[in-house]
């Protein structure tokens, strides 16, 4: 403790006053509070202040993805091995992972944090730590093989598109991540869709270029044809309700298993970091309009409008998105009602667009987007009849 | 006796129970008058350094209404007048003569009170120094003289950290009780409201149909303005009166002795005692002299009124005419080592991201330190989560800073407890409160007062 404190006080010097990065201040402080929280007391009242800041709150998020982090890269290594013919062990196929997936994490935190250190330094306030999650959440987001100059300008647009422009952490309407992803989805779709991207190869040590040809479960499920319908499709695509549950196939790195998701949504509901309202809203709004299309479907409708609600639940990045990206506290709506209302609608979008619309296979990460727009709508239609309710007071 | 049930409020988990002990303190050199603290006021001094004064003589005017007085709590010699930054009256000292004079009132008897009108008995009130104890919803100032209220609520406890109880206050004290709300019932209000926390266990001879609410729930439960808030009816109830027991009995007791009260019980408490004691001391006590009585440890942070309302104030200060609470915190200033991974056994805390609140009967260690940097409001609703009035503090606090008047007073700013806990919960550590409450006060001089509450 006394060494990193003495570590601390000595490089001080070169960021305050007449240092020679007194400009990158920010910089120094994120740092040293992730060892010290700082020694500043109140001046006004509540003398006493709740222990609970942005820094935990935020760091809370980055440590349940953790978990997914890892089983990302396990799944990488393991999707690629077994793509090459032969799984070894546990060792490899990790370090495999670790080689593809580890590059990107670092490229995601190194550009998202130098944008976020250049725009806190000219606006001259603290670094808000909304940056960590975000650059956490992108690359889990992104297929295996996406090349690293596309991933930096990913997080790029991400962190200063859809947030900074804005005025930082707080004050965006769009989810970063989600923002930086949409970009790449629309401005290379050869490399962020498609059925050859979501393997890297065994011999890939850094961006993959010859990756191995898998249709996910959602291109599957879009493409199902005949009597058995979607889910006898998946399961002889090797997508049965078990693998696509536990999430081990060919997909975004850290999105396809709805079990870690899950737990990790518990533990973030049980801690109140994510609003259960947007989570249980989208489930619902997801199995609703997986109903409402079963339905509807008729003897010569696609297959895919039979298919089973609880099914959506499981592919793709459905439940990643449910818990980490929808229930981003700045870009939902703020009222307990509106929370449940935007979920729902996020849940039933997601479900319209992946079975309506071929040319994007994933419908929550547009879903998400689209309903951030309309978040703030939604408030204002709630907070009308509330303040409606109220005796006045002027 | 109704029973109302805040649900909103926030729990801080003390641990340790009030006592119900009292200690006599003996009368102290000096007493003090601190004008800065009667909000609102605008003091002009009537007396001046050296001057000689009894217990009762006026020592300020409100240059508002010269009607509206503060007096001496002490009878001798004017010590010292303390100015602040541009020359705000901050503390008149008065050094205590061993034989004090008193200023004579007429006494009033019981029987005679129902001849009098509010006028009267107002006049007879500001004449004495003790009319800024009746405050007035929904800016808190002192209670309009010549207004007839609706709703007077007489709050005997507050459910904040730290304050004298009324079983020990209103202990042999019952009568003058009475006596005083026979006084608030002649200034007419269709409803007079007593409210006692329902956790309290008054004995029997105390209650006695004296109270008409009990009221559970959290901090800030019992609040008048959450009180208020909670039984009223339409717009016309939003100007309620408020006193606080203790007041009440300051104003029974100048009636029935003639004399200006003195007395007053203060409650201390904070990390030095562990708990809570009372003092039976005098109106305008130094703090030194409570403070006495405590074991002190270095860099404690002095705080009268209350943890989440109170101010914070100089150990050689005095306390004023509307704190009955002193508190000693843990200034708390200080770096915390990997604070980010402390499990948080003993942190307060509102959320539910620290192993404190496994344990909800609680022992937390409570100081000033703000446990975090600035940031911008990221949503997360605690704010109102905790807001015991139904305000969304996160959206008013936006509205005013971009100045959008009616949207704030639609979303309800006036009913604003100023209870402390926005800014308490928030993590971005937005001064919620101060923001709230600066944008109350200067809403307050545009207030239509002829208006009906419904339109400004």
């Amino acid at each position: 403790m006394n060494l990193i404190k003495r570590f601390f006080d000595a490089q001080r010097r070169h960021f305050t006053a007449d240092g020679r990065l007194t400009r990158w201040y920010p910089f120094f402080e994120s740092m040293e509070t992730v060892f010290f929280a700082p020694a500043r007391v109140t001046d006004q009242a509540p003398h006493p202040r709740d222990s609970l800041d942005v820094k935990r709150y935020m760091a809370t998020v980055v440590f349940t993805l953790l978990p997914l982090l890892f089983f990302g890269m396990y799944n990488v290594g393991y999707q690629a091995y077994r793509a090459a013919g032969a799984v070894p062990g546990l060792v490899p196929v990790c370090w495999l992972g670790f080689k593809v997936v580890m590059p990107l994490v670092v490229i995601s935190y190194v550009v998202g944090f130098a944008w976020e250190i250049l725009f806190a330094a000219v606006r001259k306030h603290e670094i808000s730590e909304g940056l960590f999650v975000t650059a956490m959440l992108f690359p889990l987001t992104l297929p295996p093989t996406i090349p690293w100059w596309q991933a930096a300008l990913g997080i790029s647009f991400g962190v200063v598109i859809g947030k900074e422009l804005f005025g930082g952490t707080g004050r965006n309407f769009l989810n970063p991540a989600l923002t930086g992803r949409a970009f790449l989805f629309f401005a290379y779709p050869v490399q962020m869709s498609g059925d050859a991207v979501w393997r890297a190869s065994v011999t890939s040590g850094g961006a993959a270029v010859d990756a191995v040809t898998a249709a996910t479960p959602l291109v599957v499920a879009a493409g199902a044809a005949g009597s058995g319908g979607v889910t006898e499709s998946l399961t002889q695509a090797g997508y049965g309700a078990q693998t696509l549950f536990f999430g081990l196939y060919p997909a975004s790195i850290g999105a396809s298993s709805t079990f870690l998701c899950l737990l990790a949504g518990l533990l973030l509901i049980t801690v109140g970091v994510v609003s259960y309202r947007i989570v249980l809203g989208n489930i619902v709004g997801v199995l609703v309009m997986g109903l409402a299309l079963n339905l509807l479907a008729g003897e010569n409708s696609a297959p895919y409008l039979s298919l089973n609600p609880c099914y959506h639940l499981l592919m793709g990045g459905a439940a990643f998105g449910m818990v980490f990206m929808c229930t981003d506290p700045v870009t939902a709506p703020d009222l307990h009602l509106s929370r449940w209302i935007y979920g729902f609608l996020i849940g039933m979008l997601t479900v319209l667009i992946r079975v309506f619309n071929p040319a994007f296979m994933e419908g929550i990460m547009l879903a998400i987007l689209f309903m951030n727009v309309f978040a703030p709508l939604i408030d204002f239609l709630v907070l009308r009849s509330r303040l409606k309710k109220r005796i006045p007071n002027v | 006796m109704a029973h109302l049930n805040i649900r909103r409020g926030l729990h801080l988990g003390l641990g340790a129970a009030p006592g119900l002990e009292i200690i006599d303190l003996p009368v102290p050199a000096t007493l003090g008058v601190l004008p800065e603290r009667v909000p609102f006021m605008k003091p002009r001094l009537l007396a001046a350094r050296g001057d000689a004064v009894r217990v009762g003589t006026p020592l300020v005017a409100d240059k508002r209404n010269p009607d509206v007085l503060l007096a001496s709590p002490a009878g001798g010699r004017i010590a010292a007048i303390e100015l602040g930054p541009r020359r705000v009256i901050r503390e008149i000292v008065i050094e205590r003569d061993a034989a004090e004079e008193f200023v004579e009132y007429r006494r009033l008897a019981a029987d005679q009170l129902a001849a009098l009108d509010s006028r009267q008995l107002a006049q007879r009130l500001m004449a004495a120094g003790l009319w800024p104890l009746m405050r007035q919803l929904p800016f808190r100032d002192y209670a309009r003289p010549a207004d007839q209220p609706r709703n007077i609520i007489v709050a005997l406890d507050s459910k904040e950290p730290y304050q004298p109880q009324p079983g020990i206050y209103l202990r042999g004290r019952e009568e003058l009780f009475d006596y005083g709300l026979a006084l608030l019932r002649c200034f007419g209000p269709q409803n007079l409201l007593v409210t006692l926390g329902a956790h309290q266990k008054l004995p029997a001879e105390q209650l006695n149909g004296r109270i008409t609410h009990t009221i559970a729930g959290k901090y800030p439960a019992g609040e008048p303005g959450v009180t208020l808030y909670h039984t009223r009816q339409s717009a016309r109830d939003n100007r309620a009166w408020y006193i606080h027991g203790q007041d009440l009995l300051l104003w029974a007791q100048f009636f029935q002795s003639g004399r200006y009260p003195t007395e007053r019980v203060v409650a201390a408490g904070g990390n030095v005692t562990r708990g809570q004691r009372h003092y039976r001391t005098r109106l305008g006590v130094p703090l030194a002299h409570i403070m006495a009585q405590l074991e002190m440890p270095a860099n404690q942070r002095c705080v009268a009124g209350g943890l989440f309302t109170g101010y914070q104030c100089l150990a050689g200060s005095h306390l004023g005419l509307l704190e009955t609470s002193l508190i000693l915190l843990d200034e708390g200033k200080r770096e915390e080592f990997l604070a980010l991974i402390n499990p948080g056994l003993n942190k307060p805390t509102y959320s539910r991201l620290f192993a404190s609140r496994l344990f909800p009967a609680g022992n937390v260690a409570v100081d000033c330190n703000k446990h975090g940097g600035d940031r911008a409001c990221i949503a997360c609703m605690h704010c109102a989560d905790v807001c015991p009035v139904d305000i969304l503090p996160q959206l008013v606090y936006k509205a005013i800073l971009v100045e959008e008047v009616e949207e704030y007073l639609a979303h309800g700013l006036l009913d604003c407890a100023e209870c402390g806990l926005c800014s308490y919960v928030c993590p971005s550590k937005i001064e919620l409160t101060a923001i709230l409450k600066a944008a109350k006060a200067a809403y307050y001089p545009d207030y239509n007062w002829n208006g009906n509450g419904e339109k400004g």
